[in-house]
């Protein structure tokens, strides 16, 4: 259930059976991430590859003396290139690994270009997801949505992508979906479709429970990918932007050559790794601890090697030094970064305004906050129009809702047209009309009196009382008490024990907030593995985009609600 | 993998002299530590690798058990305890193998081979072609007579037949003529025309040449011209279409140094060349590449056997040569040189040359010296240095002193441990007299088993050798594995971990021993006259002999736990004191159907009672069935799982002793209640006792049984099932305390 080790064994497995001499991997756009997100260079370079070329790049030199290893997404233009590739082979020997299935007629017409018997390899190896953690896979596909359905290209890779980690990991799932969601229930009915037409493919030994496969739209909770972010990774993805694990620092003010673009990945990075799930607070300690231990560890004499001993000891802790003045520089510079864009952006204020907004049920004090927060200078245009949002969902339906005259406000501030209209998309993509669980208020009296206690108890961190919907959802699938009625099974059967494997997927993207519930889950729950995925990672500005695409294509094609 | 476990809690500096390794004579710290030691290490040989991978999980699933019961301050397992906090951490997820894959590599190969016989046939009558119409001498014949050759080899295409160039589709008329290719016999124009130099077509056709025409000399000449006789076939050479133009171009044709074709097969033509050159030529880059691996591979064999060495010199041990260690850091400090020099030279390949390389190719240049720079401060950076050689001397001291320290210790240790042990001996009996039983008992089993420790160090220092013992041990269960190895019991026996729970129940039992031993004595001394009555006890009465009596029996318990040699003595030499307790007053507390339980356990793993086991194991079944509640998942295996008891149990004493004094009115079968019901002050009947006996065997096997069957449960994750057998197990527990103690 580790997707990725999942990736990084089918990778090391196409590389050990090219057997030793020099290596080319080449790749097209989209396996260069799915293996740069979990090998890095000199990882695999100590595996002998030492060249990564695009299947597609045109400058490209014969090299008979290396051998070439294809991991490649069975896409007709792939196989195109590859044909000419075959047809005058530039390496002397091939292994072809196509990321998912391919079909016969395809094989053939790869094998009639090989009249030179340079391929030693065809196989089907299942990598086709990026595996960002071992418990979170993307698919990168952005814009998934026309209105309230698929945008027709986006629907087959996403199958591919969700057939593929079932795969990996070897599972051939019960399916449960969201009722009140179309885009959820077309995905469950194309994957069991894979797995009906690809029996011989599925047929893993059989567990005891079966795992589970639980498909929900994100349109269900557009509130957390609105929240702003305070645990490391998912606050490093909102203010900076994590793509595949890689960070563009480069409009940072006065960024160092080298830190332009930085890798955060948790398999070579011991810092990261241990911090991804702290809040800011717990890592400023933290990176203050690093400095001082890179300052101890550091030779004295860096600039004043004295005594020989001083070398010696240099030499001694060289490779470890090195090691660490990159992971140093790296977060001192991100953190840095995180705690200038915080304190320019008030982002404390406006987090709590928004956890406010999201969890408590006070309309005047929200109001109130919203309308004082809109007056502040500092506020940037997109934390702006984000706080309107929040309270366009939370208070859509409220009687005395003031969201026209927040709208002007925005206006007032000078916020562009686009964010402003988003706001309108958000409530149509996410609004109560859509939504089919309990997204915001607690109804019933237990509830509320809980949240109430809570409000007097007073909150330990204001700035993460969030949780996202997904936690509940899950929290109740663990129980066996999530209900067929909002989650049903796609065919007959149904699951009789308690789920323990389970591969969730969110049409619309997921987010880092629930990344880190799925990794609490799993530490806490004996028994149970989750995995979570989404057709993309959302930060707050890549889900406003997806929104306004997927508004955009409301008014061509006519939309279907489907409200039961 | 299991490998890199032992190390950690071996502390390889740390040396004890009793507990050496009998293999590689590693010292190890405990006796405990041996056996993990010796089981880890040297057992590689029975078990593949997926057994000890298996092993790694179970332990690791062990570990969370243990801290989800609070205890154990083994050290094996504390290492694994930290992770475990409920659920798994992602990071923490079991190793999981590689993901579903298909292979095309058959359909491909079958088109491909479809493809190619075609292709292949196509190229090889090329190459026989061009073979022939290079076999004449050109220069010295005339244009007709090539001609004549050229046409006899393949037969030309009609010319009418092919009004326009198949290739660019110009019309052929007067000035665009037409022109065939030697080759196919294809028609093209002189635009599409190209032309094969005789060198290149000789270099080819090499090969084939030798093939062909063994026997003959040199190839030119093979064919003498006019051999085939051309002479009488020129006539007809292109029969109607004879024009003046054509006796022009026959003219201009005079190829003496080439061989026209079409472009379709001198490209094939020229694949084939640069194949035929590939195959010989090996780049530069390559021969330097290879030489670069190879001092690598040097490197990665040598290095970590130096840092082995520097290691144990630095710590001032003997074992190795100071100078053939120096030796080798010289050695692998070369090749680091010479890796650097390689690859130096890999980065500056082709640099001077005018038309500089491509730039994909500096860039695999680039590539390479970056990993061999990455290799090279991974490894070499890392090698210690050693100690010059009055250091050396000095270390060397400073170890020996430790050495005597360390022996010193363990004496002071060993010889504390036999005080105690006398100590306790002397205030158990005032305990025991001063009336209250029940917690008497609870404080032996707590404090029984630091000082089983200390027996067991003791051990080492008395002149039975208890590594002995051991290998003992390790060859007789290995043995008795090799013998079950054929029915289903024997994948299990295969299975390390549950040899260390073996070990574990050796020692439970043993403790359990000594503490009813204990109590027996009390009672013993409570009712000295009753002694008489045993006909097999062969030790003397009276007070003052129980001193030694009790030190005899430890001993021989002692050894009993450790070894299954030693074992059958014991079995042999108990019943006598079997029948002792019937005549004591304390049934419950009877070690002897302990013992009786101990021992059946024991001869598993000794080959020489393998037929006692059989017996026992077609008789017990049927009798525990009655207790299983489980029993439809029993199988062949139940037996072997029940008698393996899990690392519990050595908590689970201590629990039990724990819950001791909580009682439970739980009342498990009829066999127990008759037990619970018996008095044993009444009770002089031996034919009760005995079946009483049984039933308390029974119980405990049954205890182990659903130990065997939480630790299966465990494994394939079924918590809730966990939870409801750990219940059962508790009341089992339970059950056998109160059914101990009622009796007294």
């Amino acid at each position: 259930m580790n997707v990725t080790l999942a990736v990084k064994q089918y990778v090391s497995k196409m590389i050990e059976n090219s057997g030793p001499g020099m290596k080319v991997l080449l790749m097209d756009k989209e396996t260069t991430s799915i293996v740069s997100v979990v090998y890095t260079q000199s990882e695999i370079l100590q595996k002998e590859v030492y060249l990564f070329e695009r299947i597609d790049s045109q400058n490209r030199d014969s090299m008979k003396h290396l051998k070439a290893i294809c991991f490649l997404r069975p896409t007709k233009e792939n196989v195109e290139n590859l044909i000419q590739e075959l047809r005058r082979p530039k390496y002397s020997v091939y292994f072809i690994y196509f990321s998912n299935v391919i079909s016969k007629s395809e094989i053939k017409a790869l094998a009639e270009a090989d009249e030179q018997e340079v391929v030693a390899e065809v196989q089907e190896f299942y990598g086709d997801f990026v595996a960002l953690n071992p418990h979170l896979f993307s698919l990168n596909l952005q814009g998934v949505s026309r209105g309230r359905s698929w945008e027709p290209s986006i629907l087959p890779r996403a199958t591919q992508g969700l057939t593929s980690v079932l795969l990996a990991l070897k599972k051939c799932p019960m399916i449960r979906y969201q009722l009140s969601s179309d885009m959820s229930k077309r995905l469950a009915e194309c994957v069991k479709q894979i797995i009906t037409k690809e029996y011989e493919l599925f047929d893993f030994r059989k567990t005891e429970v079966p795992p589970l496969l639980l498909i929900l739209d994100r349109s269900d909770d557009a509130i957390t990918p609105l929240l702003n972010q305070w645990t490391y990774q998912a606050m490093v993805h909102e203010l900076l932007g994590l793509n595949n694990n890689r960070i563009d620092l480069s409009r940072v003010p006065g960024i160092s050559k080298d830190l332009r673009e930085v890798v955060l990945s948790a398999e070579n990075d011991e810092f990261y790794a241990n911090n991804l799930y702290l809040n800011f607070g717990e890592i400023g300690t933290n990176i203050k601890n690093l400095m001082e231990d890179f300052q101890k560890k550091k030779p004295k004499g860096q600039q004043k090697l004295e005594s020989i001993s001083d070398m010696k000891a240099f030499v001694d802790n060289y490779p470890q030094f090195k090691k660490m003045s990159g992971t140093v520089s790296k977060h001192v510079t991100v953190v840095g970064e995180l705690s200038r864009l915080v304190s320019e952006r008030c982002l404390m204020e406006v987090s709590e305004v928004e956890q406010e907004l999201a969890c408590q049920n006070d309309h005047s004090n929200a109001q109130q906050n919203v309308r004082r927060l809109l007056q502040n200078p500092r506020l940037a245009e997109v934390d702006a129009v984000r706080l309107v949002m929040l309270y366009a969902l939370r208070y859509e339906r409220h009687s005395n809702s003031i969201l026209p005259s927040l709208l002007d406000e925005l206006q007032r501030k000078g916020v562009s047209e686009r964010y402003r209209k988003m706001v309108q998309s958000m409530v149509e993509y996410g609004g109560k009309r859509v939504r089919g669980s309990d997204l915001i208020t607690p109804t019933d009296a237990v509830a509320i009196t809980k949240q109430f206690f809570k409000g007097l108890k007073g909150v330990e961190n204001v700035y993460a009382q969030h949780q996202p919907l997904l936690h509940e959802t899950l929290d109740q699938l663990i129980k066996g008490k999530l209900k067929d009625s909002q989650f049903p099974y796609l065919g007959p059967n149904a699951l009789r024990d308690r789920p323990q494997d389970i591969i969730v997927f969110m049409i619309g993207g997921a987010t880092y907030e629930e990344a880190l519930t799925v990794y609490n889950l799993n530490r806490t729950m004996p028994g149970v593995r989750i995995v979570l995925g989404g057709t993309t990672i959302h930060n707050t500005k890549s889900f406003l985009e997806e929104v306004t695409l997927a508004a955009g294509g409301t008014h061509g094609s006519g939309r279907h609600s489907n409200r039961h | 993998m299991a490998s890199g476990y032992p190390p950690s809690l071996e502390g390889p500096v740390e040396v004890k002299e009793g507990f050496l390794c009998p293999l590689c004579l590693k010292d190890l710290q405990s006796f405990y530590q041996l056996q993990d030691h010796y089981e880890e290490e040297h057992s590689e040989d029975v078990r593949h690798v997926p057994g000890q991978l298996k092993s790694l999980v179970q332990k690791v699933k062990k570990a969370k058990d243990k801290l989800l019961k609070q205890d154990g301050d083994d050290r094996n397992e504390s290492s694994y305890e930290s992770f475990y906090c409920g659920g798994v951490d992602p990071y923490m997820w079991e190793p999981q193998e590689l993901g579903a894959t298909r292979s095309h590599l058959d359909i491909f190969k079958k088109h491909r081979a479809a493809r190619i016989d075609h292709y292949v046939i196509e190229a090889n009558k090329r190459i026989i072609r061009l073979e022939k119409l290079t076999s004449f001498d050109r220069t010295n014949m005339d244009a007709g007579k090539i001609r004549a050759m050229e046409k006899s080899v393949v037969s030309w295409v009609n010319d009418s037949d092919v009004p326009f160039c198949p290739d660019c589709g110009g019309k052929f008329n007067i000035r665009n003529r037409r022109h065939h290719c030697r080759l196919c016999g294809s028609i093209m124009c002189s635009k599409c025309m190209e032309f094969i130099p005789l060198p290149v077509a000789y270099k080819l056709t090499s090969g084939t040449r030798e093939a062909l025409c063994v026997p003959a000399g040199s190839p030119g000449q093979t064919q003498p011209p006019g051999a085939a006789g051309p002479a009488g076939q020129p006539a007809s050479r292109r029969g109607s279409i004879t024009s003046l133009s054509s006796v022009s171009s026959v003219l201009e044709e005079k190829d003496d140094d080439r061989i026209r074709c079409c472009r379709h097969c001198m490209d094939a033509l020229l694949k084939q060349q640069e194949k035929l050159e590939e195959k010989d030529h090996v780049p530069d880059i390559v021969k330097l590449y290879e030489k670069l691996r190879l001092c690598m591979d040097q490197v990665n064999k040598k290095a970590p056997e130096y840092i082995r060495m520097a290691e144990s010199l630095n710590a001032g041990e003997t074992a190795y040569n100071l100078d053939i260690a120096g030796g080798l850091r010289t050695e692998v400090q070369k090749y680091y040189e010479l890796i650097d020099a390689l690859s130096k030279k890999i980065l500056t390949l082709g640099m001077k040359e005018d038309p500089q390389p491509h730039p994909k190719t500096l860039q695999l240049q680039r590539m390479v010296r970056y990993t061999a720079t990455l290799f090279i401060q991974e490894k070499l950076l890392g090698l210690m240095s050693l100690p010059t050689k009055e250091k050396y001397e000095e270390l060397k001291e400073k170890w020996k002193e430790e050495q005597e320290r360390r022996l010193q210790q363990e004496r002071q240790a060993a010889s504390e441990a036999q005080k105690r042990r006398s100590e306790l001996e002397k205030n158990r009996p005032r305990l025991a007299a001063n009336g209250d039983a029940r917690p008497a008992r609870i404080t032996k089993g707590v404090g029984w088993l630091p000082s089983s420790d200390a027996v067991h160090r003791g051990g080492g220092e008395l002149d039975d050798p208890l590594l002995q013992q051991i290998s003992n041990i390790e060859s007789f269960l290995r043995q008795a594995r090799a013998a079950g190895r054929l029915d289903e019991v024997a994948t299990l026996e295969d299975n390390l971990r549950q040899l260390l729970d073996e070990y574990d129940l050796q020692q439970t039992s043993h403790a359990i021993l000594l503490s009813q031993q204990l109590a027996q004595e009390e009672s013993l001394q409570q009712e000295p006259r009753q002694r008489s009555r045993n006909p097999g006890f062969a030790v003397q009465g009276g007070e003052d002999g129980d001193d030694d009596d009790e030190e005899q029996q430890r001993d021989v318990r002692s050894k009993h736990s450790e070894s299954p040699k030693m074992q059958t003595l014991a079995i042999k030499s108990f019943p006598p004191l079997g029948e002792s307790p019937p005549t004591t007053d304390a049934p419950s507390l009877n070690p002897f159907d302990e013992e009786d339980s101990t021992p059946l356990e024991e001869e598993r793993s000794n080959p020489f009672t393998e037929e006692i086991q059989k017996e026992q194991a077609s008789a017990t079944p049927r009798d525990k069935r009655e207790y299983n509640p489980f029993e439809e998942e029993e199988d062949a295996s139940t037996w072997e799982v029940g008698a393996n008891p899990f690392e519990e149990d050595d908590d689970d004493d201590e629990e039990d002793d724990d819950e001791f004094g909580t009682g439970n009115p739980f009342q498990e079968g009829p066999g127990h209640a008759h037990t619970a019901s018996t008095n044993p002050f009444d009770d002089d009947n031996d034919a009760s006792v005995s079946y009483e006996v049984i039933e308390e065997e029974l119980l405990l096997q049954q205890i182990d049984n659903i130990r065997a069957y939480i630790f299966d449960a465990k494994r394939s994750g079924r918590s809730d099932e966990v939870e409801l057998l750990a219940e059962n197990l508790r009341d089992l527990q339970r059950t056998l305390q109160e059914q101990k103690r009622k009796p007294r």
